[in-house]
């Protein structure tokens, strides 16, 4: 059966039990660390002095196989600061469990997890950036949103939000002035790919150095286009205000799975049930976004190792179109689709509904036939294997190492998949594969999207023909929510779906009012874009380019 | 087949004597002014308008047809508009060497056409070492790319002008001696000859065109024209995906148009000798001459700009891999047989 999971490391099975995790099992193993123990929605939070971090994080790892630090939320109340370190099992994200470090209110800080979790280094970053949380020994504490010279950290209580910035160009930070590395060393140049850059995918500043052609040293700077939509969540009330936002994040084509990942965390904070016939409608909307992203994504790639736009970006766009279109029937928009909602979807399939699946259904007839296509122009070329073949290797090491999900995972052979191993939506119901390649490299990256693009087609066929056969006095688009929501006050929650790039989630804290007080969103991406530099230490620059290509970033969601 | 070349002709048409020194080289001038300016139009034509139709009908759409029939307007649109945008010379930029570069790519590829015989006795000059003129004035460009990248103070200008360098000399060689496989066929470098030696008839209708004798060395020729020419497989020296635009990443307005020029008629002069020395020169049926040698070479363009749509780019160290391990070596062993078979035969 294709939804089986993975068999599991049974030496790393601390306190797993059939129906789920036995956290006193997991808590006897920290022993003493655990100063208290929290309910969260999703998991139980263990929390923790905030020095002792490491060791416990280490312990959770090696012992007890908690290999994917998902996310790191930080925040202030108004007696403390906190940091929580999500994390979870690649081999099943339903074992989850939440470390909670409290730190002091006037001199906020507490021991770094990136010497644990290398995926920790930038959420440590971004805490510091946003909320003002100082990590000891944390190997490059400096802020990665905002440019260095900013005043005050934005999602803090005491933030002045009228304190003008003042960013002079004296001030500002000259990126080739401190770069001794390039002095020291004569043979070494420093370059800036971007942020102005044909092949950068948006605003992604790269700071390179390089020895002739190879890369010798690369740094990734982003923060362009952060436009605070975590903040613009938090000032939006749960029901009809933060819907819009998450179709910015990953803004190509990938709205309604973004919209999905809010829709997830905030039905279950709110205990909502989703009618059967809007989550068929979800997962077969979602899927063709899920299309859209991928060929979107196997263009842009192959515009950055085929060098112009040529016939395969073409070929992509021409065949993201029709799903593009496909999505215009069903939600009135092309790219900012807006189309959940709390308990359900807005509307019902476009009238009249056969014309709609007929369309549905000519698309996915002539899909195989395009995928010939761009496999004869694309992964048989042999000028194209040899440019991707074994280069931007990522190891599955690096992988769990750095939280990369999604295509970037499964291209290293990680068999891990939200959709499957944390079901939602419709998608347990359904027959499909999910979809995996051993290599790790640049090419095996691609062939995932590209068969990916096949299951997603078959997740939609199943969906019209269950579609097709609802009878009319069941077609329930939404549940019965109140026209305000109000969770209860200090519940928590982590949440995620499978979003186009990966592992997409929410953290919710509400206080009893009807916005949340924490809106904390894990982009895929910007986990995902950690691995570059591994990926391309000593590669050529044209690989480096495709590696970014395959990463598939979406700015947007990186800085959002 | 053997024709006077041009200014001899012009002597003859406007009456004048052809053993004058002044009357010749006024009449030179007027030859090449007119050579020039045929292959001129055809880069004009090329450029901006038949590139962009053909890409596109590579990768379905439609491009320019809204100025004039077919968008053919569009020259002049984008001659007007690149011939008046500002020309920004960057600070610290090298000056002589900066400006001079455009002019050299430029007018390097347009010496070549003096001694390619276009069919209907427009032939400028017919030395006995035609097919080494040729080669050493096309590859003269290198030095003009190389002029750009270094003297544009741009990184990424400096490293494009050192990967058409590093480009030029691994393609050049396989290059230069597939050509000399031909050179040994028709025992003459002059053109005219080369182009006589492919008269007569092989099998049957077809003719003796080298291609036909040889198609690995046309195979190889064409190869290495791509790389020489900078289209796809090959186009790393510009590589915008990576290095921004290479050598011209810093050239604006007029520069920018002569360095596209150079582009084009390099890849035309490519044409030029790919159809001098394997297609027979301007020989063909029923048509004048001149008019088969642009098929000829608009095909040889038409086959660029296909790869250019179509094939992947190689990376830097593979490309010079392919020049030197596999090229080189194919083009000595295509020379070696060559000679043995001409020398055999020949007996």
């Amino acid at each position: 059966m294709s939804l089986e999971k993975p068999s599991r490391d049974t030496a790393l099975d601390v306190g797993v039990t059939e129906d789920g995790l036995d956290y006193d099992a997991l808590a006897d193993l920290l022993g003493g660390h655990v100063l208290d123990r929290e309910e969260h929605v999703n998991a139980e939070g263990f929390v923790i002095r905030p020095d002792e971090v490491q060791e416990v994080l280490s312990t959770l790892k090696e012992e007890a196989g908690f290999d994917h630090c998902a996310c790191v939320t930080a925040q202030e109340y108004d007696d403390r600061y906190e940091s929580i370190y999500h994390l979870r099992k690649y081999n099943d994200p339903t074992q989850e469990l939440s470390i909670v470090v409290p730190s002091p209110k006037d001199d906020p800080h507490n021991e770094s997890a990136a010497r644990v979790y290398d995926t920790a280094d930038w959420h440590e970053r971004e805490a510091y950036d946003l909320v003002g949380i100082d990590y000891d020994d944390h190997p490059d504490l400096r802020r990665i949103l905002l440019p260095e010279t900013w005043q005050g950290h934005p999602l803090s209580q005491d933030y002045n939000q009228d304190q003008p910035q003042i960013v002079s160009l004296r001030e500002h930070a000259n990126p080739l002035k401190d770069d001794k590395r390039s002095e020291d060393d004569p043979d070494t140049m420093f370059v800036n790919i971007g942020p102005h850059h044909p092949a950068t995918h948006g605003v992604l500043h790269v700071e390179t150095v390089l020895d002739g052609e190879q890369i010798a040293d690369l740094e990734p700077d982003i923060g362009y286009l952060h436009r605070c939509e975590e903040q613009m969540c938090q000032q939006g009330t749960y029901r009809h205000q933060i819907m819009p936002y998450p179709d910015r994040w990953d803004y190509i084509s990938a709205g309604i799975l973004n919209e999905w990942a809010y829709a997830r965390a905030a039905e279950d904070l709110a205990d909502i049930d989703v009618p059967e016939y809007a989550q068929v409608i979800r997962t077969m909307s979602a899927e063709m976004c899920r299309i859209a992203s991928h060929e979107l994504a196997l263009a842009t790639f192959a515009l950055d190792v085929f060098g112009d736009f040529t016939a395969v970006f073409q070929y992509g766009i021409r065949d993201r179109e029709i799903v593009q279109n496909l999505l215009e029937d069903l939600t009135g928009q092309r790219l900012m689709f807006n189309y959940l909602r709390l308990g359900g979807v807005a509307w019902d399939l476009p009238e009249p509904r056969e014309e709609y699946f007929e369309k549905i259904r000519d698309f996915l007839d002539d899909l195989p036939h395009k995928l010939e296509e761009i496999h004869d122009l694309v992964t048989g070329n042999e000028i194209f294997q040899m440019r991707c073949v074994d280069t931007g290797v990522l190891s599955p090491e690096q992988v769990k190492q750095y939280g990369a999900t999604g295509p970037v995972a499964r291209g290293s052979g990680v068999d891990y998949d939200i959709r499957r191993d944390d079901p939602y939506g419709y998608y347990d119901e359904l027959d499909w594969n999910v979809v995996t390649e051993q290599g790790g490299d640049n090419f095996s990256r691609v062939l995932v999207r590209l068969r990916e693009v096949e299951e997603s087609a078959r997740i939609i066929e199943q969906c019209v023909d269950l579609l097709e056969q609802w009878p009319e006095d069941d077609r329930e688009i939404q549940a019965n929510v109140p026209r305000t929501l109000r969770p209860d006050p200090d519940k928590e929650i982590y949440r995620s779906v499978e979003g186009a790039k990966g592992e997409l989630g929410i953290y919710i804290r509400s206080d009893g009012t009807d916005k949340p007080a924490r809106f904390k969103i894990r982009s895929p991406c910007f986990s995902n874009l950690q691995t570059l530099p591994e990926m391309s230490q000593g590669e050529y620059i044209p690989d480096m380019i495709a590696s970014l290509g395959s990463l598939d970033i979406v700015l947007g969601e990186v800085d959002r | 087949m053997q024709s006077a070349p041009l200014p001899e002709t012009l002597a003859n048409l406007l009456g004048l004597d052809p053993n004058s020194t002044a009357v010749m080289i006024l009449l030179s001038l007027v030859g090449a002014g007119l050579i020039g300016t045929l292959m001129m139009t055809n880069t004009a034509l090329a450029g901006p308008w038949a590139k962009r139709k053909i890409t596109a009908a590579f990768t379905d759409r439609i491009a320019v047809d809204r100025i004039g029939p077919y968008g053919l307007f569009i020259i002049v649109a984008d001659a007007v508009r690149l011939l008046s945008k500002e020309l920004i010379v960057p600070e610290g930029v090298d000056r002589p060497a900066w400006d001079l570069a455009p002019l050299i790519i430029a007018s390097t590829a347009l010496l070549g056409f003096a001694v390619i015989p276009m069919g209907n006795g427009i032939h400028l000059a017919d030395p006995e070492v035609g097919l080494a003129y040729v080669f050493a004035v096309a590859s003269t460009t290198s030095i003009g790319l190389v002029m750009a990248g270094y003297a544009s103070n741009n990184k990424y200008s400096f490293l494009g002008g050192l990967r058409a360098v590093a480009q030029n000399l691994a393609y050049e060689i396989p290059l230069i001696l597939t050509g000399a496989s031909v050179v040994i066929f028709a025992g003459s470098l002059q053109m005219s000859e080369i182009v006589a030696a492919q008269q007569q008839s092989l099998i049957g209708p077809l003719p003796s065109w080298y291609a036909f004798v040889n198609p690995f060395a046309f195979v190889l020729f064409m190869i290495a024209n791509l790389a020489e020419v900078g289209r796809n497989p090959f186009d790393i020296p510009e590589a915008p995906t990576e290095i921004v635009a290479g050598y011209q990443t810093e050239y604006s307005s007029v520069y920018f148009v002569l360095i596209y020029l150079g582009e084009f008629i390099h890849i035309f002069l490519g044409g030029a000798i790919i159809a001098t020395i394997f297609l027979g020169g301007p020989a063909g049926p029923v048509l004048p001459g001149i008019v088969w040698f642009l098929i000829k070479i608009w095909g040889v363009f038409l086959f660029t700009q296909w790869a250019r749509s179509a094939v992947p780019r190689v990376r830097i160290d593979q490309l010079i891999e392919i020049g030197w391990k596999g090229m080189l070596v194919l083009s000595l062993a295509n020379l070696l047989l060559t000679a043995v078979i001409v020398g055999v035969t020949v007996q």
